[in-house]
């Protein structure tokens, strides 16, 4: 269902990151490099666009990460020749913490995602690099990501392919398999998974997402396709309860003109 | 006579360094004695122009035309423009200068809006679809989605048109396991007014990025009778060099004899019918 023309994405979106790099004048991408499939696809498909010496990795652990994440993570920068930077982001983190402790994982996962934005647009400035998103269309849609953390970037390159396709243009690119095969993840706690998280297969999911949204099939009609009901509808309820993630925050209209409503211009306008 | 036709990224809302785009690529041709050179719809103004249209768009007594007529005392020029031509009033344009004028303007009838697009938000609707002679050719212009009704190709085809011209800002989507479903479409109707039409046609289909939004080129020339037997890549900037003659077009339509054998007065009765009904 979600195959697709590998070699038309990669010229597609190699070609749409250098425009929108040089658009904006600049010469140069940072990719905040997990260790994960996503940021290393992203980091690929930057290094196509803007060659080696204008792609920058910055890998940015936190002590509960896996410290296969970090081999992992320098092994692609290496693999690119792409130079990268490594900020421990513990201290900061943990300085915050210690005055306000954190009662629940998600506080620690949501305080080190902008955190890592935080260093990441730092880097952006210090490097003249603009920041690249790693974002994908799955979780663009169900809102798995945290507002302001890493949903923050200039631009998405791969925010409109589902995960599952992310996975097969990593194997057309090139990606070290011990970086395809791990179990997608936020990292964490040990053993955490995005799939034990949201509490459907990727594959699933990204088959529901497709069918919702790009086919734009009915719910009983996704149902009669050999979906679960209660998976539909779980699905249908992240889409609506994020969409606050994927827009500007709401102006309170009052003139005539209102900034996020009716004042309508590309980024592009006038590039 | 000598056609170019130019696959290109106009900037959104950046009419100066279009126009110096065109000029040059103008100049260019002029020089290589191309006799009619064509650029994309919305050449001079770029495509998803939301708000910045009001401020871009050209105007009767606009400097702009001024030059394009200057330019075009030697070549024919085809650009595509937002043009108000009533004070508030605003179409999507193709205009065509020849020897130094306007010769012909097509406002552009069909204007999307649906899902990306908006067109319907800033442009009024055109409501003809005239055909104009250029020497020996009868010519159409056809602007994007209008080159999906083959019923608007088909009253062109009425008017005897042996150039049909479609300029276009078309967005790639519908990424499958061939590629992007988009492209086909507009090949399919290319070798569909070429070969049943029984006319030469140009497809102009500009390049490049408006945020995220990729065009896909693919500019293409059919010639009557054959099809498409000149394609520009997809994605990627491009000229597209081609000439036409009258003699194709002459041994298509007595190829074929879809134009001899055409029944209007049964189409107009059958049309007449259904509206009735």
């Amino acid at each position: 269902m979600l195959d697709f023309h590998l070699e038309t994405v990669e010229k597609v979106v190699v070609a749409f990151i250098r425009d929108a790099v040089y658009k904006n004048s600049f010469k140069n991408g940072i990719v905040g490099v997990s260790g994960g499939i996503d940021s290393a696809v992203v980091l690929a498909l930057t290094q196509r666009a803007l060659g080696s010496e204008h792609t920058f990795g910055l890998l940015m652990p936190y002590k509960l990460s896996s410290p296969a994440s970090l081999s992992d993570g320098k092994k692609i920068c290496r693999q690119l020749r792409v130079s990268h930077d490594v900020v421990d982001i513990s201290p900061s983190i943990d300085a915050y913490f210690d005055c306000f402790p954190a009662h629940k994982p998600m506080l620690i996962g949501n305080k080190c995602a902008r955190e890592r934005m935080s260093v990441l647009y730092d880097f952006s400035a210090r490097k003249h690099a603009l920041v690249i998103g790693t974002s994908n269309k799955s979780e663009l849609l169900i809102g798995y990501s945290t507002i302001f953390g890493d949903s923050a970037a200039a631009f998405f390159p791969i925010g409109d392919l589902y995960k599952t396709q992310v996975f097969q243009l990593a194997r057309c690119l090139g990606i070290p398999g011990e970086i395809i095969a791990k179990k997608p993840s936020a990292d964490l706690w040990e053993n955490q998974t995005d799939e034990g998280e949201i509490g459907i297969t990727y594959k699933e999911l990204d088959e529901i997402l497709y069918l919702m949204v790009d086919c734009r099939l009915r719910l009983n009609a996704i149902e009669a396709a050999g979906y679960s009901k209660t998976t539909i509808e779980k699905v249908n309820r992240m889409i609506m309860n994020s969409q606050y993630k994927r827009t500007m925050p709401p102006v309170c209209k009052l003139l005539t003109r209102t900034v996020g409503i009716d004042f309508r211009y590309f980024r592009d306008w006038n590039k | 006579m000598k056609i170019r036709g130019i696959q290109f990224s106009p900037l959104l809302g950046n009419i100066a360094k279009n126009m110096d785009f065109h000029t040059e690529e103008i100049r260019k041709a002029t020089i290589e004695n191309i006799n009619l050179i064509i650029f994309p719809e919305l050449s001079i103004s770029g495509y998803q122009l939301k708000d910045i249209v009001y401020d871009v768009t050209l105007t009767p007594d606009d400097e702009i035309i001024k030059h394009l007529k200057t330019l075009s005392k030697n070549i024919d020029i085809l650009v595509g423009a937002p043009y108000e031509e009533i004070p508030g009033i605003i179409y999507n344009c193709a205009f065509y200068f020849s020897k130094g004028e306007i010769l012909h303007i097509h406002r552009k009838v069909q204007l999307p809006n649906f899902g990306m697009f908006e067109e319907q938000m800033i442009f009024k609707a055109g409501d003809t679809f005239r055909s104009f002679q250029v020497g020996e050719f009868t010519m159409g212009i056809l602007i994007c989605r209008e080159i999906l009704f083959p019923t608007i190709a088909y009253l062109y085809y009425l008017q005897n048109v042996d150039f049909l011209i479609g300029i276009s800002n078309s967005p790639y989507r519908g990424l499958t396991k061939e590629g992007m479903a988009s492209l086909k479409l507009w090949e399919r109707l290319g070798e569909v007014f070429a070969v049943n039409y029984s006319q030469n046609y140009v497809f102009v289909n500009r390049s490049g990025f408006e945020d995220g939004i990729g065009f896909g080129g693919g500019s293409f020339f059919a010639q009557a009778g054959q099809g498409i037997i000149k394609k520009s890549p997809y994605f990627e900037d491009y000229t597209l060099d081609f000439e036409i003659d009258q003699e194709s077009v002459r041994r298509a339509r007595i190829g074929g004899n879809y134009l001899r054998d055409e029944k209007p007065t049964v189409i107009l009765n059958e049309l007449k019918r259904l509206l009735n009904a």
